[in-house]
């Protein structure tokens, strides 16, 4: 079983650590974090080829920032993210792996 | 594709202990296994509600011979019964009513039970989750402070299967899981001979195969149902009787497994730096 996350803490806004309880330290980008969102529908676009002509939506235009991280029960994180998306729960051996 | 509902996570500082019990699959004797179990606990002397979370076919009124509709205008909720504060939706709904509700109504319905009533202080809290891995198990494990969790079974393969998909639950969420409870494992007849019509050692090896402890075998008992159906627990009406026994020593088993889980932690805020 994965280990549990002793603190998570957010750099600069750019680097998500994670310090899990068995030592090993996770620092994921948040370009790679918001772009690895499990979602379905995340998950659908990604599929998809990239459309160049694609009007981006305002919250879009911002750098991207993480608003939230909130725990979902013992298992994940649900993640807010300053585009407006928050419909990804991130497990815990999702994060790990990242 | 619109976001899951919010899950806001519920607060029950008073509560020391919350139990989460399983089951598969329907009709393995879940609710009587919780009911049995929530008043041994009581008998050991300790302050103990009882939810029944299966909001579509609540039995733990009539398992505790509560009858009808209660008047939330004279009877306050929860209700005291065998030393147990109880809530279930079968006070607020006639048996002859059908529920028929999505997901976000019985999210709602458990959360306001759960937070809107004065259960007081308590040293468990036994939850009987309705049969199978739907919207009533993923809101409460998702939402509430579960302490740990047991699967009932019968021994017979057809129930272990099922069993084993509530323990995946478990595991996935992360709850812990006492054990696994084998219900109807077998009677003592007449003769003295114990005998076990629903085949033997399931229980067993399904703990075996999933690494978790066999907490108990319950056997079947005619007084089991008589009292059911009266009201009146068999392990305070009859506890001499080897199921009464069975559950007694349950309960002692489970308050010694909850005492040695760690405090809960729950997963660590995000810190901005």
């Amino acid at each position: 079983m994965t280990a549990v996350p002793k603190r998570i803490h957010l750099s600069r806004n750019e680097v998500l650590n994670i310090e899990w309880a068995d030592g090993f330290i996770s620092r994921i980008s948040i370009s790679k974090l918001r772009n690895g969102c499990p979602c379905a529908s995340c998950r659908e676009e990604n599929e998809k080829p990239s459309d160049p002509f694609r009007v981006l939506k305002p919250t879009e235009m911002e750098p991207l920032r993480l608003i939230k991280m909130d725990p979902v029960g013992r298992y994940g994180y649900k993640i807010t993210w300053s585009d407006g998306h928050d419909s990804g729960i991130f497990s815990l051996e999702y994060l790990r792996e990242l | 594709m619109s976001s899951p509902q919010q899950l806001p996570k519920i607060e029950l500082p008073g509560i020391r202990n919350i139990l989460a019990v399983a089951s598969g699959k329907g009709g393995v004797g879940k609710s009587t296994v919780s009911v049995n179990l929530a008043v041994a606990l009581q008998m050991l002397g300790n302050k103990v509600g009882l939810l029944d979370a299966d909001i579509y076919g609540p039995s733990i009124p009539l398992m505790l011979g509560i009858h009808g509709q209660v008047d939330q205008g004279t009877t306050p909720l929860p209700i005291e019964r065998h030393g147990l504060k109880v809530m279930s939706m079968g006070f607020l709904v006639p048996p002859s009513k059908a529920i028929v509700w999505r997901g976000p109504m019985i999210h709602r319905a458990l959360t306001q039970f759960l937070t809107q009533l004065d259960w007081g202080q308590l040293d468990y809290l036994v939850i009987d989750l309705p049969p199978g891995t739907g919207d009533a198990q993923l809101t409460l494990t998702q939402t509430v402070p579960l302490t740990a969790s047991v699967v009932v079974t019968t021994p017979q393969e057809v129930s272990l299967i099922d069993a084993r998909k509530g323990l995946e639950m478990f595991r996935e969420v992360r709850v812990p899981v006492l054990g696994i409870i084998e219900n109807m494992s077998y009677f003592i007849a007449d003769d003295g001979k114990r005998y076990e019509p629903f085949r033997s050692g399931g229980g067993k090896q399904l703990a075996n195969d999933c690494s978790v402890p066999f907490l108990a075998e319950i056997p079947i008992d005619s007084n089991v149902a008589i009292c059911g159906d009266e009201g009146f627990p068999i392990v305070a009406k009859h506890p001499d009787t080897k199921a009464g026994q069975a559950f007694g020593v349950l309960a002692k088993i489970i308050c010694h497994e909850l005492d040695s889980i760690p405090t809960n932690i729950p997963l660590p805020g995000l810190e901005i730096t």
